[in-house]
């Protein structure tokens, strides 16, 4: 059904087309109808993807195995990690928050972490991951719902308003988590066109 | 400047999930992408009334959650339940306005801005207006750049919750306005991306083609 040899851009704001071009460093494509960013110049290889979101998944663990702060206070010890926030909510009336916190500041990052991996690898060994579709259009529907950063910023905000009376400690698993943060944000800046080549490379 | 070529006049439909062309079949039978198996729409049905709908959801919920208290700490000197404006206040009154101001920012006008933006790309495509057509589709980059960040406060309730344990000092616990303010999040974000950005494209321009 699709167009053969189509060197076309369809802006997905607006709907017009485009003749695709190719950009030379530090250019953008622009849709002239809307404004909307259609394309940037990026060099990004499958390796480099791959060291990325190997780092993104070393932080991942890290950032879950350790604490994210704690308090020590009259002898007793509390520390929070993304889980034990999201798993304080799941129980009780306050399930929808709960589970929204779980889904998406873990388990959806996960998610990411895992499918990018299993795409990278089999496209480094020239190869075509098995579920390739599904797992480029589950990357895709997920990521509006992937919201680590929030959670980075949340973390930020509770530390700096309890230490107005508590002395809290931040710990590594705030360091994983902002190199998450950033790693993650580095791995989104891929446009899809890059990643749907790989379906049409190895067809 | 003459406006490029649309797909729909040319016979093509795009693929909301990979981008990719195809030829556009009557919608009474179902197609889908050659590439990514996504089920193709011209435009994504029904997209202003689910819009509209999860918009409405999201102001009614936006009520109780800034009413009710969304937690509750207690000290030495007995407990204290706070709404999210005067959990705003008191750090502003204390003197640490920067934190008082991402909280303002992530509660407050995130959500604000969002009934406003999304309500009058709405209102707009209801009336089927030409009005501003590359205004409105800045403003919906806007609702879908700042999107989640209100998710903030329900991260600050859980982990304040999860670290303050120390029962008799000093002891916190979410409240109720934290589920009504999670449900306001995630109704704007559905209805933010129920939104087809297209459709204010497609207005008024029957009688151009």
């Amino acid at each position: 059904m699709s167009v053969p040899g189509s060197e076309l851009l369809v802006c997905p704001h607006c709907d017009a087309l485009h003749r695709s071009v190719v950009l030379g460093k530090h250019e953008t494509a622009v849709c002239i109808e809307c404004g909307h960013t259609l394309a940037r110049h990026r060099s990004f290889t499958v390796d480099q993807l791959l060291a990325v979101t190997v780092a993104a998944a070393l932080c991942f663990l890290i950032g879950n195995a350790y604490p994210l702060m704690t308090i020590d206070l009259a002898g007793m010890h509390t520390e929070a990690t993304v889980w034990s926030a999201a798993l304080l909510l799941l129980h009780g009336w306050t399930t929808l928050p709960g589970v929204v916190l779980a889904v998406s500041m873990f388990l959806l990052p996960l998610l990411q972490i895992a499918l990018l991996l299993w795409v990278l690898i089999f496209a480094r060994m020239q190869r075509r991951a098995p579920g390739l579709r599904a797992a480029l259009v589950a990357l895709h529907r997920s990521r509006p719902w992937s919201m680590s950063e929030v959670f980075l910023l949340g973390a930020l905000v509770a530390i700096v308003k309890l230490s107005s009376w508590l002395h809290v400690v931040p710990g590594i698993g705030l360091w994983a988590l902002l190199s998450l943060t950033i790693l993650l944000t580095i791995l989104s800046l891929v446009e899809s066109r890059f990643w749907w080549s790989l379906v049409e490379a190895s067809a | 400047m003459s406006s490029p070529i649309r797909t729909l006049t040319v016979g093509l439909v795009a693929c909301r999930a990979c981008g990719l062309l195809s030829r556009r079949v009557p919608d009474t039978q179902p197609t889908y992408c050659s590439r990514c198996d996504t089920r193709l729409h011209e435009r994504m049905p029904g997209s202003a009334e689910k819009t509209l709908a999860w918009l409405i959801a999201a102001v009614i919920l936006y009520i109780p959650s800034n009413v009710l208290p969304v937690m509750y700490v207690s000290g030495i000197g007995g407990g204290q339940e706070s709404t999210i404006l005067g959990g705003i206040l008191s750090f502003w009154r204390g003197g640490d306005w920067p934190i008082a101001l991402v909280i303002f920012i992530a509660s407050v006008a995130v959500p604000a801005t969002k009934f406003l933006a999304i309500g009058l790309i709405v209102l707009t495509l209801f009336r089927e207006s030409d009005w501003a057509r590359r205004q409105r589709t800045a403003l919906y980059r806007l609702v879908e750049f700042i999107g989640y960040w209100s998710m903030l406060d329900v991260v600050v309730v859980a982990l304040t919750s999860a670290l303050l344990q120390f029962e008799g000092i000093g002891a916190a616990e979410p409240r109720l306005g934290i589920v009504f303010f999670c449900g306001v999040v995630v109704a704007t974000m559905i209805s933010a991306l129920s939104l087809d950005p297209r459709l204010i494209w497609d207005m008024g321009r029957n009688s151009e083609h």
